[in-house]
């Protein structure tokens, strides 16, 4: 009986040493990322029989257990992840919204500056610096156009970069996640299913940091390895196999750099929209829901503009007398075959000025199945189908411009993300500038009656526009017409201030002409002073020509504007709220698992006075063991 | 509950940064005056500040459009206030020629007059702006609108009329052609022209007539056909009416009476004198005739006059006729400077009102994106003692360990 006084009082120093151990661990880890606090399991050793019943054998030191919850974990791993994609997302937009609001950086005072120059114009048609003025503020606008573009696409390679680096950590990740599964399986079974807990602390924290990068989920194996897959399911880390995420150009859109697996055959791409959360879905969903509908939304203003400022033009008449020329020029939507087309065909893209109000800004897929097209609007998945080219759809036309297509191909039509960039002032020369109108009217001087003509618009382009054209009133009530073009009609009735359109103008006669009476309409030559087309090109300022006629540029511009800001706003209230929810999460898996130094204080006395106490009880038997010693003494 | 050491102060430090980040917030905001910093601030607002900023840019830009045009106005006003002196001068001038005791001499130093005022007339209807474009050319601002030549004055301008904005849907004319002012006169009346062939060798002066029905107009030609019968004291005249464009007869054989209405078809005039057999008085459609041809007609005739009875009635008619036109004129200079100086008064109006309105755009904008300073500023100093509130129970609850007893 009493030799097992000290099998007790040893096995207590050691219970004890354990505990103290396990302590000191926590207090030195109290600060290390994903640490998980441990403790000691003690079980009573298995007591002795005897007659007089079980004697206790002291204290069994049974593992070491880290205090660790899954569902607490996988809860702090699904906020960090969507926390980080907000906060990834949030931080790119803001550099958007701080650009396009700004009173001196935006657009806004560019276009301004632009009109109050034509409206110079209007008022001094011949004066050369108002022509002059005119010309350098286009270019002021072209510029602002520029740098605005210039910073999205700043954005937009800052996304590039990102994802690339991004998807390289995501491949550092899975190599570590898959080395430490290794050395789990080792150490575990070499301990003879002892859990390493801190080699799988470390696991853990690598999980967690694979999370702030994009979402992954964990499948725990029965030997204790993670297997590890993102996006639709793809395996990331099986057991000890680790797998490669790398980048690679958008088959149909070569400016952007996206994420692909490698697999045995190859790469593949990953579907942009099964890579939600971390930093890379934020980068992911700011690229296409904010940045490209940007671009797009810039580039249609000016294409936009461009368009209806050059076609006013074009009526117009410049101070040589010759017909307007274009101010602006603007590019093309752009076309792009993808790279795993099979067939030759070129489709070209080309802007419907007809139709400026039917621009959207969204992106378009055409596929080709072998007999018919197929055009989805990428904003909302409206799909048209033809079965051949040219299409005019949405202010834009299709043509093939060479080759076929081939069942299958595909290709990326985005009609306005080149239209800032791509938007130029094509016009040095300042008497360039169409002011006036080409055609004038006249009333004869013989003119009896009291009829007046009006000064006449020019509404369309036609080659007999400027030929003379005289109106003869054969009585009060009926005219003829006369001139190459008009097809010289007699007998015409005469309602006052109808419209009299011919060759591509119209003008209005009113009051009471007499029989005999004449009206003409002739070019406009030496028409210096006229200042109509000026005043139409000052009218588009306000006129509502996109959205099918509900906005003006500076309207669509706003719009623009405003979305970001609705989408910055939105970005900021849900990643401070997902931020508080991750804290959360945060806060109650360290009620958990989180070292606490006062609990470890405790402990540390805990363990030493039962250290202290166990020491006491092998002093004891010791003394037992003398008084044992020192009966055979005496006698 | 238990709370893990470092959750204390990860929970202190996101709160303070955060209360950090609101200081800086308003700090910001009080320093740029500006509630709207960003877009995402306030998103309708910043959108409305940039469509209410293009309002009263545009606002703006129609004030200048109006002071500008205030100034053409008033240019075009003044000019038209000299023509209308000219005029004047002129009609004084053959009213007084009319004076019977005037001799050739006497009308040929009224003729060098009018002749000069003539000339004058011409160089202020071919006026230019202060940047040397003229005023009643149209459109064709660079090509001289009034060009004497061998047929007269030829009017090489055109009837445009420049217009400049001064309201959203209100263009303002701020030229006027000059075919409005000088050449679309209609001579006489206005509705009849009477005239006398040179071939008459009676004394009949006739009236420029008036219009009695005007729905009996019928725009036609006419002559009055005197004839005379008998001599001396039996002498009887009588007239015809005869309709030329029609080829009918009016009235035959009507008795004449100097001095009496002779009146048909809506017209009635007076001829006055002793007309010979077979002269004619002639009664056209009234045309337009222009101011410079009307003086010029003047002059000639001032200059030709002999002194015989027939020559009196000659000239006694031209200047009739000039009078007559001439009144033609003024009343058509008038009523195109009534017009400009109505327009002149609108843009005054517009002026002032542009101001008003620019006024409620910068408030509007102001009130969507200013900044309410007092509210500011108590945010500001409510959020710095909130911050330090939040620094200083960190600090202490840090102190909190039993290690410090240990």
């Amino acid at each position: 009986m009493a030799t097992n006084i000290f099998s007790i009082g040893i096995s207590g120093l050691q219970a004890a040493q354990a505990g103290l151990v396990t302590a000191g661990h926590n207090i030195a880890n109290a600060n290390t990322p994903g640490y998980t606090r441990q403790e000691v399991d003690y079980t009573n050793a298995i007591p002795t029989a005897s007659g007089s019943g079980f004697f206790g054998n002291g204290v069994d030191t049974v593992t070491v257990r880290r205090l660790y919850s899954q569902f607490l974990t996988s809860e702090v791993l699904s906020a960090s992840t969507q926390s980080n994609a907000l906060d990834s997302y949030y931080s790119q937009i803001q550099q958007l919204d701080n650009l396009v609001a700004d009173p001196s950086a935006g657009l806004s005072p560019a276009l301004q500056d632009f009109f109050t120059a034509v409206q110079g114009v209007a008022a001094t048609p011949n004066v050369a610096s108002a022509r002059q003025a005119m010309l350098s503020s286009a270019q002021a606008l072209k510029s602002r156009f520029d740098v605005i573009d210039q910073r999205i696409q700043d954005l937009r390679d800052g996304v590039n970069e990102d994802v690339g680096a991004t998807a390289q950590e995501i491949t550092n990740y899975a190599g570590q996640i898959a080395d430490l599964n290794q050395r789990i399986i080792v150490a575990r079974s070499a301990a003879g299913g002892q859990p390493p807990n801190d080699l799988m602390d470390q696991r853990d924290q690598l999980v967690a940091q694979l999370n702030k990068d994009v979402k992954a989920t964990i499948v725990v194996q029965d030997d204790g390895a993670y297997n590890v897959f993102i996006g639709s399911g793809q395996p990331l880390v099986a057991g000890v196999q680790a797998y490669t995420v790398t980048t690679l150009r958008d088959p149909l859109d070569p400016t952007k750099v996206t994420i692909g697996y490698k697999t045995p055959s190859g790469v593949v791409q990953l579907p942009e929209a099964s890579l939600t959360g971390g930093k890379l879905g934020g980068l992911l969903s700011f690229r296409n829901q904010t940045l490209d509908p940007a671009q797009n939304a810039l580039g249609r203003v000016a294409a936009a503009l461009a368009q209806t400022f050059n076609a006013q033009l074009r009526l117009g008449q410049d101070l040589n007398g010759q017909p307007g020329t274009d101010l602006f020029s603007i590019g093309t939507p752009r076309v792009t075959p993808s790279t795993n087309n099979t067939g030759n065909a070129t489709i070209a893209g080309a802007f419907d000025p007809a139709n400026v109000g039917a621009l959207t800004t969204s992106d378009y897929r055409l596929t080709f199945d072998g007999t018919n097209y197929a055009l989805t609007r990428l904003s909302d998945g409206n799909v048209r189908s033809f079965a051949t080219l040219p299409q005019n759809v949405d202010g834009f036309t299709l043509s093939l411009a060479s080759g076929a297509a081939v069942a299958g191909d595909t290709f990326l039509i985005r009609p306005t993300v080149d239209g800032a960039q791509s938007f130029d002032v094509a016009l040095t020369d300042p008497s360039k500038i169409a002011a006036a109108a080409p055609v004038r009217t006249s009333q004869g001087t013989a003119n009896t009656g009291t009829g007046k003509v009006s000064a006449g618009v020019v509404n369309a382009l036609n080659a007999n526009l400027q030929q003379p054209v005289t109106i003869t009133f054969t009585s009060p009530t009926t005219f003829d017409v006369t001139g190459t073009g008009t097809g010289n009609p007699t007998g015409v009735t005469y309602t006052p201030g109808q419209d009299i359109t011919f060759n591509g103008w119209t003008i209005q006669i009113s009051g009471t002409p007499a029989a005999g009476d004449t009206f003409g309409v002739g070019p406009n030559s030496g028409g210096t002073g006229d200042n109509r087309n000026a005043l139409l090109l000052a009218g588009l300022q306000t006129q509502k020509i996109l959205d099918g006629g509900t906005a003006s540029y500076q309207g669509a511009y706003a719009a623009f504007v405003s979305d970001v800001g609705t989408q910055t706003r939105q970005l900021q209230v849900t990643s401070s709220a997902q931020a508080a929810v991750l804290e959360q999460a945060t806060t109650a898996q360290q009620a958990q698992s989180g070292v606490s130094l006062d609990e470890e204080a405790a402990n540390l006395i805990r363990f030493q006075q039962a250290y202290q106490a166990s020491g006491k009880v092998l002093q004891i038997a010791s003394t037992l063991f003398d008084t044992l010693l020192a009966l055979g003494n005496n006698t | 509950m238990r709370i893990a050491t470092n959750t204390i102060y990860n929970l202190s430090v996101s709160s303070i940064n955060r209360q950090q980040a609101d200081l800086l917030k308003t700090q910001q905001q009080i320093s740029a005056n500006r509630r709207v910093l960003t877009a995402s601030d306030d998103p309708v607002a910043a959108s409305r500040v940039l469509e209410i900023s293009q309002a009263d840019a545009i606002n703006t830009q129609y004030g200048v459009n109006a002071q500008t045009a205030s100034g053409r106005l008033a240019q075009t006003e003044s000019t038209l206030g000299r023509i209308g002196d000219l005029l004047q001068a002129v009609r004084q001038n053959a009213v007084t020629a009319g004076n019977g005791s005037f001799t050739a001499s006497d009308r040929a130093s009224v003729a060098q007059d009018v002749q000069a005022m003539y000339d004058e007339l011409l160089s202020v209807a071919n006026s230019t702006d202060g940047e040397g474009n003229y005023l009643f050319s149209g459109f064709q601002t660079d090509v001289t609108p009034f060009a004497p030549s061998a047929a007269g004055v030829q009017y090489l301008g055109d009837d445009g009329q420049r217009l400049v904005q001064v309201a959203s849907g209100r263009q303002i004319a701020v030229s006027e052609s000059g075919a409005d002012v000088f050449m679309r006169v209609r001579a006489s009346n206005g509705t009849f022209t009477v005239s006398a062939p040179p071939a008459n060798t009676g004394s009949a002066v006739y009236t420029q007539g008036t219009v009695t029905d005007p729905t009996a107009i019928t725009g036609h030609q006419y002559q009055i056909v005197f004839t005379v019968t008998g001599t001396g004291t039996t002498a009887v005249t009588t007239y015809d009416v005869n309709d030329v464009t029609a080829g009918t007869t009016v009235a035959t054989a009507q008795p004449y009476t100097s001095g009496g209405a002779i009146a048909f078809d809506g017209m009635s005039l007076q001829v006055q004198g002793a007309p010979a057999s077979g002269d004619v008085v002639q009664i056209d459609p009234s045309k337009d005739q222009d101011i410079f041809k009307t003086i010029s007609k003047l002059v000639t005739a001032l200059q030709g006059a002999a002194d015989d009875p027939a020559s009196n009635a000659r000239l006694q008619n031209s200047l009739n006729d000039a009078i007559a036109n001439l009144d033609q004129a003024l009343d058509s200079v008038n009523s195109v400077r009534a017009g400009v100086g109505t327009r002149m008064r609108e843009t005054d109006d517009l002026q002032s009102s542009s101001d008003d309105l620019s006024v409620q755009y910068k408030q509007n904008i102001s009130n969507l994106q200013d900044l309410d300073y007092a509210k500011a500023v108590s945010d500001l100093v409510q959020q710095q003692n909130n911050l330090q509130a939040a620094q200083k129970t960190f600090l202490q609850t840090a102190q909190l360990s039993i290690f410090n007893f240990l």
